[in-house]
């Protein structure tokens, strides 16, 4: 009897255990008091306040319905949104429902459990693509066109018959071109004033680091590429010199790598525009060094040291970019121009 | 499998919600608008967030009413949609937030300054002492007396055997009762 007294006092029991309860009441003390307090809490266990207008309701739902993209009930499909917005509780769902919705219903309900889990694993990889498609198409054709030029016409300059190019010419070349067209293309990376998106990527929600790191990939990854192939071309047509990969690689690896990493560093602390200069002036300093001008003092001999491809130089590149990523992202977009102008 | 269900019934009502009628998921919510959303109110603790929940409720409804295969009550599956929405919106919370301003509904009880102090959190002393409960029993105390389900019902939306409901019943009084008895602090 004890038992029944709160639905009693709820008001869900059927009118023929209701009549029963009645009739024990009467003769029951104990129960009396008990009722009561159930009757307390049912007198306030619902919270004050009307429900929200049913019209409000519905045209909110079905403005979500839409807006999310999936179709209405009708849809086979549509029942995958649930879970999409149910997230990790919904496999918690199919217990609760198993017990009405039956064996089918359960199915139903765990296959799209699961789908929304393989939503969720596979989410952030497809939402970086999606990043790096969007990016791709945000650099401007110049300057993949440019670096693919100023590599091949050092690829021609070693391949055209001519008189006297002395050995080791074709290692020349790549080490001249390739490190500068790399900083180049990395210097306009952050920031850029001429970027398109510029004023875009200042207020995007996605991390400014990201964006940098998904351009360095692409710059990057582009100009390495173009030097590798250059490197390729160059020992398959059998240049004096150059017959060994690996030898070419070397030649421009690590200084591709130094430059680039100081030209990134310089962008993001003072602006793309002075990155170029920097790598330019950086670069015609190691070409002097190496050239005629200066011969065999230590100054020389260490700067043509440091651009070369050993282990501590890639380190101390790797180095660098990953403090310039850090850096990235402080101060205001568009590095020394302030959005108010000291008085 | 059983045949039509009733015109105007529940079942058939959710039928047309299912062939895209929003109309009858107006009128399916009008129904249990009170129960439904009062039962969301308690759980959620604040009004806002049990309208945020009522939404996503009558949304994964609209989504998912095809799947329902009329074994259970329509009630039934009712909340048990809406109290897997409520868990989606509020897990993670950490505790349940004192219910929002509102008139006190007994105020005439007592003018003590403990009553006075628990009127002004929002509520009745047995109110407050029920936001107080952890969220299992304010659960049970919510289907039972705020939605006015039967037990059993109760007992299939919680996924639970009736002992179990009986118990957590008994176990929530115990403790509403407790705080009540407690001495407020000066």
């Amino acid at each position: 009897m004890k038992d029944w007294l709160p639905a009693y006092a709820a008001g869900s029991l059927p009118e023929a255990d209701r009549e029963r309860v009645r009739a024990h009441l009467t003769g029951c003390a104990r129960c009396r008091a008990e009722l009561a307090a159930w009757e307390a809490i049912a007198g306030v266990a619902t919270p004050p306040g009307p429900p929200p207008d049913p019209a409000r309701t519905v045209r909110a739902a079905l403005t979500r319905s839409a807006l999310d993209g999936s179709a209405g009930p009708a849809d086979p499909t549509a029942s995958r949104g649930l879970s999409a917005s149910g997230g990790p509780a919904a496999s918690a769902g199919p217990a609760a429902s198993a017990g009405f919705a039956g064996p089918a219903g359960f199915a139903s309900y765990a296959g799209f459990a699961g789908a929304a889990a393989g939503d969720r694993r596979a989410r952030p990889l497809r939402h970086l693509l999606a990043l790096v498609r969007a990016e791709a198409r945000l650099i401007r054709l110049v300057v993949p066109v440019a670096s693919a030029l100023v590599m091949a016409l050092g690829v021609a300059l070693v391949l055209l018959p001519g008189p006297g190019l002395p050995g080791g010419a074709a290692e020349l070349v790549l080490a001249l071109a390739a490190p500068v067209v790399a900083a180049a293309g990395v210097a306009g990376t952050y920031r850029s004033g001429t970027d398109p998106a510029a004023e875009l990527v200042a207020a995007t929600p996605v991390s400014g680091r990201l964006l940098l790191l998904v351009r360095l990939a692409l710059i990057f990854g582009f100009d390495l590429l173009l030097a590798l192939a250059a490197s390729a071309v160059l020992a398959l047509a059998g240049t004096p010199g150059a017959a060994n990969v690996n030898a070419l690689v070397a030649a421009w690896l690590g200084p591709m790598a130094l430059l680039s990493a100081l030209s990134l560093l310089i962008a993001v602390r003072f602006g793309p525009d002075v990155a170029l200069g920097a790598a330019v002036g950086l670069w015609a300093v190691r070409v002097l060094a190496g050239g005629t001008l200066v011969r065999d003092a230590w100054p020389a001999r260490f700067i043509v040291e440091a651009w070369s491809t050993s282990a501590p130089i890639l380190l101390v590149s790797a180095a660098t970019a990953a403090a310039a990523v850090i850096l990235s992202g402080r101060g205001e977009p568009h590095g020394g121009w302030r959005a108010t102008h000291p008085m | 499998m059983a045949g039509r269900p009733e015109p105007g019934s529940d079942h058939e009502l959710l039928r047309s919600v299912a062939a895209g009628d929003a109309a009858a998921l107006a009128r399916l919510y009008e129904r249990y608008a009170g129960a439904l959303f009062g039962y969301l109110h308690r759980l959620a603790g604040d009004r806002m967030t049990a309208e945020e929940i009522l939404q996503d409720t009558m949304l994964a409804v609209w989504r998912s009413a095809g799947a329902f295969e009329g074994r259970a009550r329509v009630t039934t599956w009712l909340f048990g949609v809406a109290r897997r929405q409520a868990h989606n919106r509020l897990r993670g919370r950490a505790a349940p937030e004192p219910a929002g301003p509102g008139l006190p509904d007994r105020a005439d009880l007592s003018t003590g300054p403990e009553d006075l102090a628990i009127a002004a959190a929002g509520g009745t002393p047995v109110a407050a002492a029920i936001d107080l409960l952890p969220e299992h029993h304010r659960d049970v105390i919510a289907l039972v007396f705020v939605a006015g389900l039967p037990l059993a019902e109760v007992a299939e939306v919680l996924a639970i055997p009736v002992g179990t409901v009986k118990s957590r019943l008994h176990h929530a009084r115990a403790a509403v009762a407790a705080a009540l008895t407690q001495e407020v602090p000066e």
